[in-house]
């Protein structure tokens, strides 16, 4: 356990210190910053702009952070051979690889939680703004749910990122880092878009009984990332269950896990 | 070795077991997110009869996940471009604009402006009135398809009453679809709507029952307590005079009116009416020709001129909305039922 958290505190660090994880975060943060003026190419619907140009800032800069991150955790190890001393001492590669995942897991943690700070920042400011201004044209809408709405959004894009990490530790451990970043972009992108796949594999799509079945292994494999979104509930200010975060939640875990365990497999067979 | 076979094989089993023993719960969230109607929307299922362009439009969108709302409002700007350079664009511009509808479901004003480009700009581009039953079909189905993804939004609602109530003429779609908006915040020329809607049909009971309820809700609304007078002193007696069947004296009692306005509007749809609940569908059809005549935006009495026509075996002439409810007739409110002759 010790051995993992020196590994996952050293990888903290040194992640810290990557420019171009740095860039994306300050990039991200001006984004953030300044997502109130992209609110005048929707005029009317002003709030829900900022929601969802501030909240799709988050995923989609913490997107980049988790696979860039993700696929050089273990590859620069490797490159700079710095893993033998590190193998050479009583560390195993199960513990040398979950100290690497949390050491970037921690670092997906805090540029979200960062991330999402600046976003609440901006909200805090012009949301009762443009509630006021909506009021003063026709009737109001609610805020009630909406601030703790939008902290389930952040929390669960965490996650979502917990598992897209893991899966470019994998793709790492399988592939270049190039081949790896590519590998979980395409993803990425798939995992948004998997009830598409159920959709497919439907016979009442004209799927055949081979696809239909490809696409229901497919669809039962891949990451659901639509899961992690929550941002219809934002808008119309209801109220997300509990429940519902618990469940996404578990399904993360669950996925993380299992990733990792296969993580684990192919580490063990590699050459180092 | 062996052992670590074993490992291998127990690391897989495990994966396998994560796996299948996680599709409830996976199936599990997907049901919830169905039922509480958070799922976002699906643009590729939904891409059937779209050209390149819309479909470009709505891939990168997707992929790039959070910024779709951005995307689509770029789109949207494009779409402004495209629409003003004139004719050549506007089949692409329609693509665009239901990838923008796609991208951003929950951004009212794609919604309410393709609708009217369909069922207003592009109506009177051309003279054909099988193309116009079209784009009036195509207009209102936007619109209900807009308010599908945004039930609690009080803006679609009045826009597609609006089409009903201006485009079509159908006064009892229109009036069903303002009253859809009582359920929110709302404001008061939404009531008077309905009553005006109830008023042309011609409903006259129901109509000054809407006019009541906006003099309850508004004391001072100059227009409701305007129409109540009206109503009482042109119409109301020839209508409980028809609901008594007594069409002569209905008749009678209207004509008094129309001597003196004859081409008022809600007096020759009253003369059409009685005349067809009087089973006098040729004294109907001229009633309700009169009215089309009078008025050539008037959309209902060229429908009923055409239903009429149809019931007599006279020559139809060529009218959207007659046609548009022969082909979809769950667009349209039923017809009143005309009486064989």
């Amino acid at each position: 356990m010790k051995a993992i958290w020196r590994i996952a505190k050293a990888t903290f660090h040194e992640a810290w210190r990557r420019r171009f994880l740095n860039g994306i975060l300050v990039f991200a943060i001006l984004i953030i910053g300044s997502s109130w003026t992209f609110t005048y190419l929707q005029p009317g619907a002003e709030l829900k702009m900022l929601i969802d140009t501030g909240l799709g800032a988050i995923r989609f800069f913490g997107m980049l952070i988790a696979i860039f991150l993700g696929v050089r955790l273990i590859p620069d190890e490797l490159e700079r051979q710095t893993i033998h001393t590190l193998l050479a001492k009583p560390v195993t590669r199960v513990q040398f690889m979950l100290g690497k995942f949390f050491g970037g897991l921690a670092t997906v943690f805090t540029n979200v939680a960062l991330m999402g700070i600046t976003f609440f920042i901006v909200y805090a400011i012009k949301a009762p703004q443009f509630q006021n201004a909506a009021a003063e044209e026709g009737p109001t809408y609610s805020m009630q749910f909406m601030s703790a709405n939008i902290a389930k959004a952040i929390g669960l894009c965490f996650f979502e990122l917990a598992v897209l990490l893991s899966i470019a530790v994998l793709a790492s451990i399988l592939f270049s880092w190039i081949l790896a970043s590519i590998f979980s972009f395409f993803i990425y992108f798939v995992g948004q878009m998997a009830d598409f796949l159920r959709e497919l594999a439907s016979p009442e799509h004209g799927a055949d009984p081979i696809s239909s079945i490809v696409f229901n292994v497919l669809y039962r494999i891949l990451p659901h990332f639509e899961i992690f979104d929550i941002r219809e509930k934002i808008l119309l200010d209801d109220f997300v269950p509990w429940g519902l975060l618990r469940n996404v939640t578990a399904q993360a875990i669950i996925y993380v896990v299992v990733v990792l365990m296969l993580a684990y497999l192919f580490f063990n067979e590699r050459e180092v | 070795m062996r052992r670590s076979r074993r490992h291998k094989a127990l690391i897989l089993g495990i994966v396998a077991l994560l796996i299948v023993g996680s599709i409830p719960l996976r199936d599990h969230i997907r049901y919830e997110r169905l039922v509480l109607g958070i799922r976002r929307p699906m643009p590729l299922t939904k891409i059937v009869d779209f050209d390149p362009t819309a479909i470009t439009g709505v891939m990168i969108g997707a992929i790039l996940g959070g910024f779709r709302e951005i995307a689509a409002s770029m789109l949207w700007v494009k779409v402004h471009t495209l629409w003003n350079e004139g004719k050549g664009t506007w089949l692409k511009c329609l693509n665009l604009m239901r990838a923008v509808t796609l991208l951003d479901p929950h951004w009212i004003e794609p919604w309410r402006t393709t609708a009217w480009h369909l069922a207003y700009n592009l109506y009177v581009e051309t003279e054909d009135a099988e193309e116009r039953a079209i784009l009036l079909d195509k207009g209102i189905s936007v619109l209900k398809e807009g308010i599908s993804w945004n039930p609690e939004e009080d803006t679609l609602y009045v826009e597609l009453g609006w089409t009903y109530f201006d485009k079509l003429d159908d006064y009892e779609q229109a009036a069903k679809w303002f009253r859809s908006c009582l359920q929110f915040e709302h404001p008061a020329y939404v009531d008077r709507l309905i009553a005006h809607a109830y008023e042309r049909l011609p409903n006259i009971p129901k109509a000054l029952d809407w006019y009541d309820y906006c003099l309850k809700r508004n004391p001072s609304d100059a227009i409701a307590k305007g129409a109540i007078l009206t109503i009482r002193e042109r119409y109301l007696e020839a209508w409980w005079l028809m609901e008594a069947g007594d069409y002569e004296a209905s008749l009678a009692a209207l004509e008094r009116h129309l001597a003196v306005d004859p081409e008022d509007t809600i007096g020759l749809h009253l003369c059409g009416h009685i005349q067809e609940q009087a089973g006098n569908l040729e004294e109907a059809l001229a009633a309700w020709q009169k009215a089309a005549d009078n008025f050539v935006l008037d959309d209902l009495a060229r429908r009923k001129v055409a239903e009429l026509s149809v019931a007599l075996g006279k020559p139809v002439p060529p009218v959207a909305t007659h046609i548009l409810r022969e082909r979809h007739p769950e667009q349209m409110a039923p017809s009143r039922q005309v009486p064989r002759p």
